[in-house]
C-alpha cells in the first residue's frame, strides 16, 4: 500500500476493493431501482410474489453450496432458515421495543428502523451459520442417506424445541423489568403459535439487496479455488484429498455459509407482511422444497436454480385456482424432470455456457 | 552407480512400515530409501500389497507400525492432504479425475494447495486472490502444454481419451509440485506404441522436475527397461530389493510370479 508497484492487475488498494465491490454495487442499484418502480406496475400482489421469489433465490442458491457443489446432500435447509429468522426477529422486535418503546416500524426508506433489519438479518446469518457448523459436522463421517436424516433430524428437533418458547414480551415496561434469562432461556419468542409482533420491514429493496450478496457470493464461490475444492470434493472425495484439498474443511465451510446466507434470508422472511414465523417453518416440508429447487436448476448451476426458484415460487401463486393441486404438480415436474433431464434444467452449466463462445475458449473467470 | 543413487542421502525414507487388515497382514516391515531423482519400481503379482505401500505413503490408511520421513519431515499419522503438501503426489491404479470438470480445472485444482488467500478475499475477489488465481491458471496451462493437453483445456476430463486421461492424471499430480511422485500402473491399458512413450515421458519428467518416482508397474519391460532399483513384494513382504538385473536373475522373485520353487 506504502509504494503501489505497477501491477497488470491493478493500480493501487482503492480501486482494487472498489474493483471487488462492483457486483455488490451493481446489484443495490438495480435494487433501488426496482424498489421504485416494480410496485407502480404490477400493483402490491406481484410485487408480494416478486419478494417471495427474491427469498426463495437466496434459500435456493445457498443450499446449492452443499448440494450442489460439495455434493453433500442437505435436507434441512429450513432449519437454518428458521433459526436465522428467529434470531432476526428477536433482535428486530426487543430492539424496536427497546429502543423506541414499541414494536412498529421506525424511520422510512433506508431509515434507521431499515438498518436494524438488515443488521438483525446479519446477525441472525450469523447464528444460523453456527448451527450449519455443528450439523456440518456429521457430514465428515456420514454421506448419502445417513447425513439426508441427520439434517431432516435437525430440522425436526429444532422445529419441536421452537414449540417449547415461551411467551413473546409485548410491552417495554416487561422488557426492561426482564433480565437476560427471561428473554433467553428458554427464548421469549411465542411457542407453538409462533412469534407475532415482528415490525414488517422486508421490502424489495433489502430483499434484492441480500439477493445480490448471496448471488455474487456464490458466484465467486464457485468460480475459485474454494469452489473448485468444493466441486472436487463432490466429483470424488478420495481423489481430491490426494491433491491436496482438506475435504473436512470443504464439507464444513460449505455447510456454515450455505447456512449463513439461509440465515439472512429467513430474517427476511420473518419480517415479511402477512408472515408470522412460526415452528411449522422449520419442518422438512419447507426444506424440500428448496431442495427440489436445487435438484430442478441442476446442481451447481447458480443461474438453473435462480430461474427454478422463481418458477416455483410464482407458479403456484400464478395457478392460484389450484392451489391445493401444488404438491402434485410439483410431484409431477420432479418425476418428468428425472425422466426428461435427470441432470436438471442447465445441468452443472450456467445459462451462458450455452452461448458457443463459452464452450469454445477455457472458463475464466471475470474480473 | 546404482550402488551411489542408494547410499545417497535418502528424500524419501520409510523404515519398516506395516498394517494389517484384521487378521489379514497387508504389508509388513516395508522399508525404502528413494534418493532424490531416483527411479524406483515397486513390482510384485496382484494382491501382493502395493497399491498399499501408496496408500500408507499418502495416509490414506495409517501405518500400525513404522517410520516414514521426506527430508526429515515425520509423515505417519498426517492426513492425506497434509501429505501432499509435503510433497508427495499420485496417480491412481483406476483414473480417478473430475470427471465434470475441465482438464484445466482439474489440474487448478491440484495447483491450489499453495494458495494464501481465504473466503474473505474470495468475496470480495481482492488483488490477491485474482493474482493468485491467475497465477494458477498461467502454471496449470503451462504444465498441459509440456504435456501436449493444452488444446483440450476447455473440456470436461471425461471426455478425453482413456490415453490422454491417464496423462492428465500424471499432469494433475505434477501440479501440486511434489518431490516424490507415486505412479499406480500408469501402463494398464496402453497399446505398445503409447507404453514406448509413456517410458519416456516418465524419464523426462524425473529430469525435467528433477523430483523422485516410485512406479507401480506390471509391464515388466516397462519397469526393467527404466527404473533404477526395483523392490518386489509378494504377499506384503518384500522379497527382493536391487537392480533390475538382480531382480530378473532373482531366484524367490521367479518363484512368486511362476509359482515354482527353484533352487
Amino acid at each position: 500500500m506504502a509504494n503501489p508497484a505497477p501491477n497488470p492487475l491493478n493500480a493501487s488498494w482503492p480501486s482494487t476493493v472498489w474493483h471487488g465491490l462492483q457486483p455488490y454495487a451493481a446489484g443495490m442499484v438495480l435494487a433501488v431501482i426496482l424498489h421504485f418502480t416494480l410496485p407502480g406496475m404490477v400493483g402490491p400482489y406481484y410485487s408480494r410474489i416478486v419478494i417471495d421469489a427474491g427469498i426463495a433465490m437466496i434459500l435456493a442458491v445457498s443450499l446449492n453450496i452443499v448440494n450442489g457443489l460439495t455434493g453433500q446432500f442437505s435436507i434441512g435447509h429450513a432449519g437454518f432458515m428458521t433459526v436465522g429468522g428467529y434470531s432476526a426477529g428477536m433482535l428486530t422486535y426487543y430492539g424496536s421495543l427497546w429502543l423506541w418503546d414499541a414494536p412498529e416500524k421506525h424511520g422510512g426508506f433506508l431509515g434507521s428502523g431499515e438498518w436494524l433489519l438488515a443488521g438483525s438479518c446479519l446477525a441472525g446469518g450469523l447464528v444460523a451459520a453456527g448451527m450449519g457448523y455443528v450439523v456440518g459436522l456429521p457430514s465428515l463421517r456420514l454421506r448419502g442417506d445417513y447425513l439426508a436424516i441427520v439434517t431432516l433430524g435437525f430440522g425436526e428437533i429444532l422445529r419441536v424445541v421452537l414449540q417449547q418458547t415461551g411467551k413473546v414480551l409485548e410491552d417495554p415496561e416487561a422488557l426492561h423489568a426482564a433480565s437476560w434469562s427471561d428473554l433467553l432461556c428458554p427464548p421469549a419468542v411465542g411457542g407453538a403459535i409462533g412469534f407475532s409482533g415482528i415490525p414488517k420491514y422486508t421490502n424489495l429493496f433489502w430483499v434484492y439487496a441480500f439477493v445480490t450478496f448471496t448471488v455474487v457470493a456464490a458466484y465467486r464461490i464457485k468460480y475459485s479455488s474454494i469452489g473448485r475444492g468444493m466441486i472436487a470434493v463432490r466429483e470424488d472425495e478420495i481423489a481430491a484429498q490426494a491433491m491436496g484439498v482438506n475435504i473436512a474443511r470443504q464439507k464444513v465451510l460449505a455447510f456454515v455459509l450455505a447456512a449463513f446466507f439461509a440465515g439472512t434470508a429467513g430474517g427476511l422472511f420473518a419480517h415479511e407482511s402477512g408472515v408470522i414465523i412460526s415452528p411449522k417453518y422449520a419442518g422438512f416440508q419447507r426444506s424440500f422444497d428448496y431442495v427440489i429447487m436445487t435438484v430442478l436448476g441442476g446442481r451447481g448451476s447458480i443461474s438453473g436454480v435462480m430461474l427454478a426458484a422463481v418458477l416455483l415460487t410464482s407458479l403456484p401463486e400464478l395457478l392460484r385456482d389450484f392451489d391445493q393441486y401444488r404438491l402434485i404438480v410439483f410431484a409431477v415436474l420432479l418425476v418428468g424432470m428425472m425422466l426428461l433431464r435427470p441432470q436438471g434444467l442447465f445441468g452443472i452449466h450456467e445459462i451462458w455456457e450455452f452461448f458457443p463462445r463459452h464452450r469454445a475458449s477455457p472458463r475464466r473467470p471475470p474480473a | 552407480m546404482m550402488d551411489s543413487a542408494a547410499s545417497a542421502t535418502p528424500l524419501l525414507q520409510v523404515e519398516e512400515i506395516g498394517i494389517s487388515f484384521g487378521g489379514l497382514k497387508a504389508v509388513q516391515q516395508f522399508s525404502l530409501r528413494l534418493p532424490k531423482a531416483g527411479l524406483f519400481g515397486l513390482i510384485g503379482p496382484n494382491g501382493a500389497g502395493k497399491t498399499t505401500v501408496f496408500n500408507l505413503l499418502t495416509g490414506v490408511y495409517r501405518p500400525d507400525a513404522g517410520r516414514m520421513h521426506i527430508e526429515q519431515l515425520n509423515l505417519v499419522g498426517r492426513r492425506p492432504h497434509e501429505i501432499v503438501a509435503a510433497g508427495i503426489a499420485r496417480t491412481f491404479q483406476n483414473i480417478r479425475l473430475f470427471p465434470n470438470l475441465s482438464v484445466l480445472d482439474n489440474v487448478r485444482l491440484a495447483g491450489q494447495l499453495r494458495n494464501s488467500h481465504g473466503l474473505a478475499a474470495t468475496l470480495l475477489r481482492t488483488r490477491r486472490s485474482r493474482e493468485q488465481e491467475e497465477t494458477l491458471r498461467h502454471q496449470a496451462l503451462e504444465l498441459l502444454a509440456i504435456f501436449d493437453l493444452q488444446d483440450r483445456a476447455a473440456e470436461l476430463a471425461h471426455g478425453l481419451s482413456y490415453g490422454h486421461q491417464r496423462r492428465l492424471e500424471i499432469v494433475r499430480a505434477l501440479a501440486t509440485h511434489p518431490q516424490v511422485l507415486l505412479l499406480d500402473e500408469p501402463a494398464a491399458g496402453l497399446n505398445p506404441q503409447e507404453k514406448r512413450a509413456l517410458a519416456t515421458c516418465i524419464r523426462e519428467i524425473r529430469d525435467r522436475f528433477q523430483l523422485s518416482i516410485l512406479l507401480i508397474e506390471h509391464d515388466m519391460g516397462l519397469v526393467m527397461d527404466i527404473c533404477e532399483r526395483i523392490v518386489v513384494l509378494d504377499h506384503g513382504v518384500t522379497i527382493c530389493e536391487g537392480t533390475p538385473e538382480q531382480v530378473q536373475n532373482d531366484p524367490s522373485v521367479i518363484a512368486a510370479y511362476l509359482g515354482c520353487v527353484t533352487g
